[in-house]
């Protein structure tokens, strides 16, 4: 039952225009039907490719992977992690934010690939890159 | 800049460049046997080893190794390769149904119903085995093997060559001349021809030189002139 008139618009991944203050990066800029076009992805394995199986599994894996690293790295990531599979590897690559001293960084890293190479049984590794300040791309 | 799409989203596929590749065979080839110098020519090849086993593995972007497509096991076998008389010939054919192409003379065997590929091996020749010994195998019932069970149409024998004959009486019937003797019917030239023209058009089917040679025959037949 509605109550009003269906709004025909959609919200997806998008950040809204507003007054030129807001700072984003070019992921971000990006609406999702630029995906293929101007941007990448950012799981990358070969379970939804056609007769593979195992696609619900990595993407479930990828769901947890992601929150573990916006909970262990809070406040540092600038761009969401990207997944990718090598045969049996699991490469997270992921740019931080320089906010906490680097030996800090090095015990989450250990204690992520670690914690995540028993949970998933297979080995894990992490590609980390640090920068000053989230890498802004435009102001809008 | 650190724009995450530029640095990591690109999959790179490094390994399995050339260099790469050729760094693995290298590494490989102290394991393997030399290929033998006599078996030089594909012929060759098929009269000391007319078998062909075709098995697959894959290989996947995730922690398991096991995919379920890797049990399929295809066989593929001539059967001018094996040891076969005109009936047993006849009945495997009969038996394997679309597992055997006319063409090639190739009969294919695949299989994937056990779950382990060791399984499905021995099945496929398992299978081998049993359509040898039993084409070779007469049985009873096969006597009351009937001109619908042929597979090639032979005049002989046939309705045509029954109405045909009939034909023949009546035509020398209204001419008044005495009826043609069944040697006479036999070695007539043009009945040789339509019958061969008939049998070509049943056993390899309507094409434009086959349906010509049927027509020619026809009108040879019935000596007709056809139109210049």
């Amino acid at each position: 039952m509605h109550t009003s008139a269906a709004c025909s618009k959609h919200f997806a991944a998008r950040v809204r225009v507003s007054k030129g203050t807001k700072a984003v990066t070019y992921e971000e800029f990006n609406p999702p039907h630029q995906i293929a076009h101007r941007k990448g992805w950012l799981s990358q394995h070969t379970s939804n490719l056609d007769g593979e199986e195992g696609a619900a599994k990595r993407t479930l894996e990828d769901v947890f992977i992601r929150r573990f690293m916006y909970g262990t790295f809070h406040g540092c990531l600038a761009t969401p992690p990207v997944i990718k599979r090598r045969a049996n590897i699991l490469i997270i690559c992921a740019i931080i934010i320089r906010r906490i001293p680097p030996f800090k960084y090095h015990f989450l890293a250990t204690y992520t690939e670690t914690l995540l190479s028993y949970l998933y049984k297979c080995p894990v590794k992490l590609e980390l890159q640090t920068v000053e300040h989230k890498p802004v791309y435009k102001y809008i | 800049r650190c724009n995450s799409s530029v640095n990591l989203k690109i999959p790179n596929f490094l390994h399995l460049t050339p260099p790469a590749i050729k760094k693995h065979c290298a590494a490989l080839k102290q394991f393997c046997t030399k290929w033998p110098e006599e078996l030089d020519t594909d012929e060759k090849c098929e009269v000391h080893f007319p078998i062909e086993v075709q098995i697959s593995d894959y290989i996947s972007a995730g922690p398991s190794i096991r995919n379920p497509k890797s049990r399929v096991v295809t066989l593929n076998i001539r059967l001018s390769s094996l040891n076969l008389d005109d009936h047993a010939r006849k009945k495997l054919i009969w038996l394997v149904g679309h597992r055997y192409c006319k063409q090639t003379d190739i009969l294919t065997i695949k299989t994937d119903r056990c779950p382990l590929r060791k399984q499905n091996y021995d099945y496929t020749f398992y299978l081998l085995t049993v359509l040898y010994h039993e084409s070779w195998k007469v049985e009873p019932w096969e006597a009351s093997k009937s001109r619908e069970d042929m597979e090639i149409y032979k005049w002989d024998g046939s309705p045509s060559e029954a109405t045909l004959n009939e034909i023949m009486v009546n035509i020398r019937q209204a001419e008044h001349k005495p009826a043609p003797t069944v040697d006479e019917l036999r070695t007539s030239e043009e009945i040789k021809s339509y019958s061969e023209s008939v049998e070509m058009l049943k056993n390899v089917g309507e094409t434009d030189q086959n349906m010509h040679n049927y027509k020619e025959a026809v009108l040879r037949l019935f000596r007709l002139q056809h139109a210049a």
